[in-house]
Parts: C-alpha cells; structure tokens; sequence
C-alpha cells in the first residue's frame, strides 16, 4: 500500500514545510506544490488507475480525507498569517495624524448677529425687508417727524449725496417706505447698512441696524415690551434683565432705551475677583436699543389715521451687539478684514 | 448738561445722594451719565494757621514757618510765596498729598531746613491761574477743616445727558423741577432783591422787531457805574466746577444765569451802542466780528441784532467784538431775549459756531422766564461789579406766549401704553408737572407749561403720564401676529436670499468680508474705473472716503493688503455688498446692485499637510464661479475672454448666462496689484447678484432617471496648437451628436512651458439606454471622433 502510506506522508511533510512559512506568498507557494493542479496530492492521484479495482475505492477515500486535512493545515495557517499582518498593520496606523483640513469659511460676525436676531423674529412672524442705502431726506428725515432744522438731526451726523440725497442715518426710513407699501396690520424687521458722518474708538462710518415694527390696531408699549423682552432674551439668555428707561427719537412717542443687564459681570457691576466691569462701567446696566411707539406724525407722513393705529418701533446697532456677544473689543477690527479676526466667526 | 448738587440744592430740598439723584433721573429720562468730583484732587488740603513766619537763614526769598493744621502737632514748613505772613489761615497740603498736576507732597530739605508740607497758590490747587502769591483763607476759617467745606465748593457734579426735546432741563431750575417732581418736594427760587434806582429807562433805547416771527420777545436792563473785574471766589469756583471758563464779573453773571435759569443773555457796552436797537436779518454779504474776533460773512438769513451803524450781534449765537465789555466798560446794556429756534439753528450750523446761547435757543427757551432771568442777572451784576440798576426796562414782546391747550383722553393713555392708570394718578401727575388741567369727562384739556416746548399733542401727554409712571413698570405682553393665508406662499425675502448664499460660501471655505461702501476717488482711479455715474460724497469724512464704490474690488484688495502684511500666505474672501452708480430715474438718484465679489490669492491650501504646495490659479476661481451657478441651479454658464479691455482684470473673462452677461472674473493687473503688495496672481470675480437671484427664481429642479446600464469609457489626447481652446474641442464633439456618446471630460492637459502645442486628454463616457454596449462598436465611435477631430480641427493625435 504505497500510494496509501504516500498520502498518509503528506500531512507532517506540510505541518513541517509550513513551519517554515512567515508570509501569505511562501504560504501560497506551499499550497501549490501540496494542493495544485500539478501539485504533490495530484501526481499521487494520477497513479490511481494503476491500482485494481478492489485497492481503489480505500486510496480514494483515503485521498480524499488527507485533501481535507491538509485543506485545514493551509486555512488555519492562513488565518493566523492574516490575522498577523492586520495586527501589524493596525500597529502602524498613527491616529494622532493631522486631518486634511479642508477650506475653512467664516460669516462675519455682523452676519450672524443679523441673522440670529431676523430668525428670531420670523419666528415671531415678522417679515423681512431691506430698502435702499441711498435715501432721500424725506425717508430719512422728515418723514420720520424731523423737518429740516430740527435740533434732533444733530442726534446723527450725516453723510450728504447731494442736498437732499444723502447716506441713510439709521434703517427708520424703510418704516415709511414699508408702510407706505403695505397696510396694517403688519410686522417688519429691516436689517441693513447705516451711516454717519462720524469716526472714532467707538465710532465708524458706516454699521450695521436692524430696524423693527408692528402697526395695527391696538399695539401697545406692554407690547412692546412683551416682543423686546421676548428678543432680548432669545438673544442674551433667559436670565437676562431688561429695563426701559423713557428717552427721545422724534419718530416714536413715546420713547425708551432699553438697557440689558451686563452680560460681562452678570449684571453685578463688577467681576467675581473683585475688578471693576468696563463694558457697563459698574453700572450693571447696557444699552441696547432704542425703541418707542411710533409717532402720530409718522402715521400721518404715510397716511395711516393715528387715532385708529398704533404701532411700535425699535433699532439696534449690530455692531455693538457682536461685541457684547462675542467680547470683541475694537470696533474697528469690523471692517479690516484680516483673516485672524474672521475666520474665528464660523 | 452739568449739575452742581450744591447748586441744585439751593432750588430743591432734595436730601439724598447724587447717585440716587442720577439714578431716579435716569428713569424720568434725564439719563446720568457720568458723576464727577471736580475738586477731588483737593479734598485732602485742609486749612492751616500760620504761628510763626521768619526768614529762611539760608534764602533771601524762603521763609520759615510753623504752621497749626490741626494735626496734633505744628508743622514746620517752608515757604517761597512772597505774602506768607504769620497769623494767615492758608491751605496746606499735607505730606502724602497728590496735587492735582500730579505733584507728590514729601518731607523735603529746602537749603538745609526740613519742611513737612506745602502752603498752596490757587493755581498749585486748580481753582484759578492765580500764582502771585498764596491763597489767604478768611480769618474764621476753622484750623484742619477741609478747603473743600470751606470754600463750599461745589464738589459733587452729575453730567446729565439731555435729550433734543428737553431743552427746559438745560438748566439748574429745569433739573430741579424734575426732581422735585421724582422726589415729591417744594420748588422755591432763589431770592436776590433787585435795588433800581435813578430815571426810568423806558424808551432810552428804543427797540425795533422787524419780523415777529423771528424775534418774539426782546427785552434789556442798563447796569451803571460797573466795576469790571474777576468775579466773588465763590462763583468762579462754581463756574469751573459746572465746567464754565470763568472770565470777569459781567460775563459770569450771564454764563451763571444761562447754567442757572436756562435763559441766554448778552451784554453790550451801552456807550458803544447807537442809537436804539433793531432786531432783523443781516444784509446779504454783511461782515461782522463776532466776539471770537473772527471775521464772518453774514447772509439775509441771518438774524442780527443792529444798532445805527449795523450788526453788533448774531442773534442768540454770539455777540460782537465792537460792542463788547471791556475793562473799562461802566455800562451795560443787558439784553434777555427769545427768537425763533429754527433761525438760530440755521445761522449757527452754517457758521459752524455753535454756543451754549445757540444750543439753547435752537431747542427753545422759556418766554416767561425771560424777565425774571433779566431781573435776576442784573441784581447779581449790581452785587459782584459794584453797579446800580437803572429802574425799568426795555422791553417789546410782538408774539407773547400762548399756553397750547391738549386735549388728553385717559383711555387712549391706557390703551397705547397698555396699563391702567387712575384718573387720580394723571391729574397729580399733570400738576406736579405744572400743567393745569380740565378734567371733565373723556378728553380733558391740559394746559402746557411755557417752558416745555415739547408738549403740543396728545402723544406728548401720554408720554408724560407713561414716564411718571415709569416705563420700566408697565406689563409686558407679547402680541399675537394677524398673518394673512397667503403669506406662506410669499417669495423669499431679499435678506434670506443673501443669507443662503452667505451661507453657501461659508460652506464652500471662503471668508467673508464687509468693507465700507465708500472709497476714495483716487482708489476707483486707480483700477481705472470709470469716473462717469460716480456717486461723489458731499461732505466726506476724509479724502480716502468721498465716493461710492462702483465695485467690491477696491475693497478686497484693500484687505488683501491688510492680510499679506499681517503674513497671510493665502487668501479666499468673498463679500456681499451694494455698488452704486448715478440714475436719474431712481427716487434716491442712486441706482444700487448687489454684487457678489470673489478675491483668491496665494496658497491653496491652508497647511503644506498633508497637500502638495500650489498657488490658488483660474480654475480655483472658475470653479467657484461654477458652483455658484449650480447652487443657485442656474445652468447654461459661458466663459467668453473679454475682447475689449477691461480696467483691472487681464486677462478678464465674462460670464454668460443665457448669452446675458451676468459678471467678470479674471486676473488683477499685476501693475494694479503690485499697490497691495501681492507677490502672486491675485484673481478676483465680480457677479451681479440681482441677475443670479432672478435666474434663481426662475430655475426649478427636475429628476433624471437612473441610468440602468453601465457606462464604457475611452480616454483620447489631441496634441492641439496651445492657442486652440479646450471650449473648442468638447464643443466640436458635443455638436457631432453622436448616440452613443453620453459625456465628455477633460482630464490631463500637458502644456510644456514655452510650447508652442499642448496636449489634451479627454475621456469620452459612452452608454446605451436599452443595453450593454461592446468594447468594439465604442471603439469604433471612438475611431470617429478622432479621424473627426484630426479633419476638422488643428490638431493631430
């Protein structure tokens, strides 16, 4: 029984070669002289007919149980050579590797304080409009209850086009030309560009307001004061304080200023390790916005009859905003545009 | 507006602190804005008595003296004022004391004697500029008591910000009316007993209104045998503290009277007056001396006041130097005035002269005040110069004060400021604020006050009551919104449509930037922009900012400078903004266009890691431009080089939607760039944002179906003459129309440096909708175009 003792022989010939092989290809070079077409299992096969009929069927079975278990040898081999080559590789792998960073973009800071406050109100379902930066002295000015040599003009400095063309002031002129557009009841935010003929720390010439009204009947300062307190804290955080303190713009009447409680002390007046707040000079208090029910002589300016309609009106400075947000100090590094500062505004 | 507590004092019982004072003001709308200790650097000064005075052994001009400042012990201090004397009450800084030019009192040897203080000058102690000698304290002066208590000065000041409409508290009177008002106390005046004495004045000066409308009260009082000299310690101390320069008896007593009772006065020397006085404009081209001894040119709108021989003041602004007190002046002319606020405001902006007298008057002045405030003035001017007041007065009041008479209804009080306020609590409230009021029924007729010239209407009423009340106290409530059914359906609003592609630029990588809108004409010049249809600013504030920018370019490429100097080795900005341009048929005359700019430079990537080094180029720029357009699902995009030049792009390319130009893109003129300081290729793109949102509107998304069967690809390389655009080609095979062929890319271009060829690589994408394509009918196709290409186009394989 030669060709039995043959095959028998394979199994610690393989076990033995396979000893020696470290890498999947000496493996695979091992498969094929045991297991190829031409390999050792199959020249020993090809000698079957040789054998008498009655030998045949016991070398048959017999070759067929040594394929199986030299099979066996090669998976188990293989299977440990791979699992060896993934654990090294898993070894090389350097997590701590830098990302490929792709571009990085920012919005500017003015950008996302308008963004963030026109969301709030459209979620309080305001529309939003934008209107010219060019405007007319009337829209500007007379219009909103200042004829010309009327003192409150020196409120705002003025960049002037022509005598009666100028640089919008404040964005309080697309409250006449919304309302001249439309009828009540209505609900506007306007954000957009402003200007003043004025340049200093805390001045530039040209910034960033959202305008806000609601006309229609009955609109009141508690309302007012409900949609303001509602904004200021949808902005500033829910424990924010708000205060009104009556004031003057001669399109509303009557006026306030609102103040929020100082988001940099807490409203303190000073910081936890005893220094003095600069940003609300210990008052505690900021200034946000002004703000008022609009005045009569407003209504009558677009047509609206001022006994049957009220309305209020507010402004905020987007600029100052941002700073309170997100503690910038300068207010000129708004409009520089180095990278350093607008990239941190994503 | 600067309130001396002290000052205030004198009108108002008030009790509390200034800080409480400010606070309660603050919530009546007189906001404080600052409170200030003017005499805080002196507080420490105490008064010292001088036992012994004797003669430095070491110094002609020093002199040794023991000084009792109640310390416990004396003090041995030395002097060099020449009129130290013994027995004088004097200030004395002690050692330790900061002075308030920033001098430190130590203990100093002066010639070898020890000396434990200073004896102080006024003008070491910031009250005058008096340094002739030491200040000598009245005898009774208490030895250790502070110099501050005193000269009762006026150490506790609050700066009130005073709003336009509130012209009645730019004075003490006005303040104290507020919070005797806020505090529920009695308002009394301050008397001074006015001596006249010889011949009535009356129609000594005769007085002459021209227009009534322009002048509505004149009046005057005649001073005689005036001293002119510096006026009593006390009211100088006062002036300064209130941060009025104090100058000589007679104009203190017009500034104190303006700080005091609100009402601007003038004093003339009578003897250089003549004839009466008229009041009327100016004859156009006129030249008058104001006071400041500046020479202007007076215009008919300028309202003057004349004498025989012409202007001897600019009414309510300044008065003249011919006419003016000097020191030998013995009679005054004192004139009490009230003209209309619009002319002031007029004559004073256009002169760019504006006074603490303009200031008032322009925001209105109380007419009935205008008397007492004369009568006033002239009694203290009798008392500080030695004078005597004339008995009567000049006086003509064509236009004399109406009180208006407003109907107030206390329902629409509530229902505008939605509270519920008492009947009660108005009618105090009306009292206290010296409004006599008819209460009957549901519109009550309140009577305003001659020196609240901001209440005419009902609004203003309801203000009042409301800020009494306290704004800060009313409810608030957060309305309910009436929105109509079709305000979903809306289209989407200017501002949002900016927001989305804010966004999506953000998202793409790219910074935004927001620069002004203003440039310098020299910046538009410089990139050779057009100067016609230029937006010029009247009054700019600076040279660098007197015209409307007509593109975002100069802009950018101002921060492209501010970035390269900080180091930036790339740069990707973007901005949304309005150019402007003249147009005749816009309302504002303006015509603006949003524009969406686009400014690339530098390195590509923002870290070497893990990248290849290379420098941002056109197909940076394309590509956004391109996924721009995509976003925005406007298709249809063509790229044409600009046949005529353009002024700061080479080469510049347009950009074409639907053959409509619709923005630029291109190369900065290295020439142009080379200002900025870039050293690279500075590539910049200018779209019209307005277009792009129409076609935006107007673009829908429609689905394609999937593709069943799978694609086969063949790739094929022209050698072409390396002026033969890439266009060309891909639209050479797209207009062959062959079925089979689906796409067609371009994917390598080899372009050796100086070659007069190029070689491009395309990869052809085939598909049949119905089945798998053969390998042999693609490369037969394939054969096609190339045999096509090779025939029709400059090019060979």
């Amino acid at each position: 029984m030669d060709l039995l003792n043959e095959l028998e022989s394979l199994v610690p010939e393989l076990e033995r070669g396979i000893g020696q092989a470290f890498s999947l290809a000496e493996l695979e070079e091992l498969r094929v002289t045991f297991l190829g077409r031409k390999g050792r299992l199959a020249q020993i096969m090809t000698r079957l007919p040789s054998l008498s009929p009655e030998e045949r069927p016991a070398v048959g079975q017999k070759a067929n149980a040594i394929k199986n278990s030299l099979t066996e040898i090669f998976d188990a081999r293989k299977a440990a050579l791979e699992a060896e080559k993934e654990a090294a590789q898993l070894a090389r792998f350097d997590a701590s590797l830098p990302g490929r960073a792709p571009w990085g973009g920012s919005l500017h800071p003015t950008t996302l304080v308008q963004e963030e406050i026109c969301g709030i109100f459209q979620k309080l379902g305001y529309d939003i409009a934008v209107g010219p930066e060019v405007e007319n002295d009337y829209y500007n000015f007379e219009a909103l209850n200042m004829p010309p040599e009327h003192p409150a003009r020196d409120m705002q400095d003025t960049l002037y086009i022509t005598e009666k063309v100028l640089m919008r002031t404040h964005t309080s002129p697309m409250q006449v030309r919304t309302m001249l557009a439309r009828k009540p009841p209505l609900a506007v935010v306007v954000p957009g560009k402003v200007y003043r003929r004025d340049s200093d720390l805390t001045h530039t010439p040209m910034f960033h307001q959202v305008e806000g009204l609601m006309v229609g009947e009955n609109v009141s300062f508690a309302h007012l004061r409900g949609t303001l307190t509602a904004f200021l804290r949808g902005v500033f955080g829910a424990k924010t304080q708000v205060r009104f303190r009556p004031s003057f713009f001669p399109f509303t009447e009557p006026s306030a200023e609102v103040d929020i409680s100082c988001c940099m002390c807490g409203g303190k007046g000073h910081h936890s390790n005893g220094e003095p707040c600069r940003v609300c000079k210990t008052t505690g208090w900021v200034e946000i916005l002004g703000c008022g029910m609009i005045d009569p002589a407003v209504f009558e300016a677009v047509g609206y009859d001022p006994k049957t309609i009220s309305g209020f009106a507010f402004g905020l400075g987007m600029e100052r905003i941002a700073m309170l947000k997100y503690g910038i100090g300068d207010l000129r590094m708004f409009f520089e545009n180095d990278v350093r500062f607008l990239s941190q505004f994503v | 507006m600067l309130l001396s507590l002290k000052w205030l004092r004198e009108f108002v019982p008030f009790e509390g602190s200034a800080q409480e004072l400010g606070d309660r003001l603050t919530m009546l709308g007189l906001e404080l804005e600052e409170l200030a200790h003017p005499y805080e650097a002196i507080s420490s000064i105490v008064v010292g008595h001088i036992i012994t005075c004797e003669q430095h052994p070491d110094s002609d001009h020093m002199h040794v003296c023991t000084v009792d400042a109640g310390q416990g012990e004396l003090l041995t201090i030395v002097c060099g004022a020449p009129n130290v004397a013994q027995g004088q009450k004097v200030p004395v800084a002690l050692v330790g004391t900061t002075m308030p030019g920033g001098l430190q009192i130590k203990k100093a040897k002066l010639r070898g004697v020890p000396s434990f203080g200073m004896i102080c000058s006024e003008r070491e102690l910031g009250l005058t500029e008096d340094h002739s000698g030491i200040m000598v304290l009245p005898a009774e002066s208490p030895v250790g008591a502070r110099l501050v208590d005193v000269l009762d000065l006026d150490t506790e000041v609050l700066e009130i910000g005073i709003t336009p409409n509130r012209a009645d508290c730019l004075s003490v009177l006005g303040l104290a009316r507020e919070t005797a008002l806020a505090f529920n106390l009695p308002l009394s005046l301050p008397s001074l007993p006015l001596v006249e004495c010889g011949a009535d004045i009356a129609g000594s000066v005769p007085l002459t209104i021209a227009d009534p409308e322009l002048c509505w009260l004149y009046s005057g009082r005649i001073i005689e045998n005036v001293h002119v000299q510096p006026s009593p310690m006390r009211v100088r101390h006062r002036l300064h503290a209130v941060g009025v320069r104090p100058i000589s008896n007679i104009v203190d007593v017009t500034n104190y009277i303006l700080m005091e009772l609100g009402q601007p006065l003038h004093s003339f020397d009578l003897a250089k007056l003549a004839g009466g006085i008229t009041v009327a404009p100016a004859v156009e081209g006129e030249k008058f001396i104001t006071l400041d001894e500046q020479e202007r040119v007076l215009h008919a709108s300028d309202l003057t006041i004349r004498d025989q021989r012409g202007a001897v003041a600019l009414a309510g602004v300044m008065g003249g130097l011919a006419t003016s007190m000097t020191a030998e002046s013995t009679t005054v002319f004192l004139e009490s005035a009230l003209f209309k606020p619009a002319i002031i405001r007029k004559t004073s902006r256009r002169l760019g002269l504006s006074s603490e007298s303009s200031y008032r008057f322009e925001r209105g002045v109380d007419q009935l005040g205008c008397l007492r405030s004369l009568d006033r003035a002239a009694a203290l001017m009798a008392a500080w110069s030695g004078g005597s007041v004339r008995k009567g007065v000049c006086k003509v009041e064509p236009k004399p004060f109406v009180a208006p008479v407003i109907p107030f209804r206390p329902a629409r009080a509530n229902a505008l400021l939605g509270v519920e306020l008492t009947e009660e609590f108005s009618q105090q409230t009306f009292a206290a604020l010296g409004c006599p009021v008819q209460a009957e029924g549901d519109t009550w007729q309140v009577t305003a006050p001659s020196w609240r010239y901001d209440l005419s209407r009902e609004a203003d009423l309801i203000e009042e009551v409301g800020r009494v009340h306290g704004l800060d106290t009313i409810a608030p409530v957060l309305p309910q919104l009436q929105r109509s059914l079709d305000d979903a359906a809306l289209p989407e609003s200017p501002f949002s449509f900016w927001m989305r592609v804010k966004r999506w630029g953000k998202g793409l990588g790219l910074n935004e930037a927001v620069n002004y809108s203003f440039v310098g004409h020299k910046d538009l010049d410089h990139l050779h922009l057009p100067q016609e249809g230029r937006i010029s600013i009247m009054n700019p504030l600076s040279a660098e900012q007197d015209a409307l920018r007509t593109a975002l370019a100069p802009g950018l490429l101002q921060n492209l400078r501010t970035n390269i100097a900080q180091g930036a080795a790339g740069l990707r900005l973007f901005e949304l903004a309005h150019v402007f341009t003249a147009d005749a048929s816009s309302d504002t005359t303006a015509k603006e266009t949003s524009i969406i700019g686009f400014l690339l430079y530098g390195s590509r990537y923002d870290s070497a890691w893990p990248q290849q080094e290379a420098d941002v180029d056109y197909t940076d720029l394309k590509g956004i431009v391109e996924h721009l357009l995509a976003f925005l699902h406007i298709g249809g995009m063509q790229c044409q080089l600009a046949s005529e030049p353009h002024p700061y792009l080479l080469p510049c390319v347009n950009v074409l939607v639907g053959g409509q130009p619709v923005g630029v893109m291109g190369r900065v003129r290295p020439d142009m760039a080379d200002a900025f300081h870039a050293r690279k290729d500075v590539w910049l793109a200018e779209l019209n944002l307005d277009m792009l949102c129409t076609l935006h509107r107007a673009a829908s998304v429609h689905f394609s179906a999937l593709p069943v069967f799978p694609p086969v690809r063949r790739d094929i390389t022209v050698i072409a003459p390396a002026t033969l655009s890439v266009q060309a080609v891909l639209d050479y095979v797209t207009a062959l129309k062959l079925p089979l062929l689906e796409k067609i890319n371009l994917i390598d271009l080899f372009e050796p440096e100086q070659a007069e060829e190029r070689n491009i690589t395309f990869r052809l994408i085939f598909r049949h909708a119905e089945r798998t394509l053969k390998d042999a009918e693609v490369d037969k196709v394939r054969e096609k175009i190339a045999a096509a290409l090779v025939k029709d186009l400059p090019v060979h394989l």
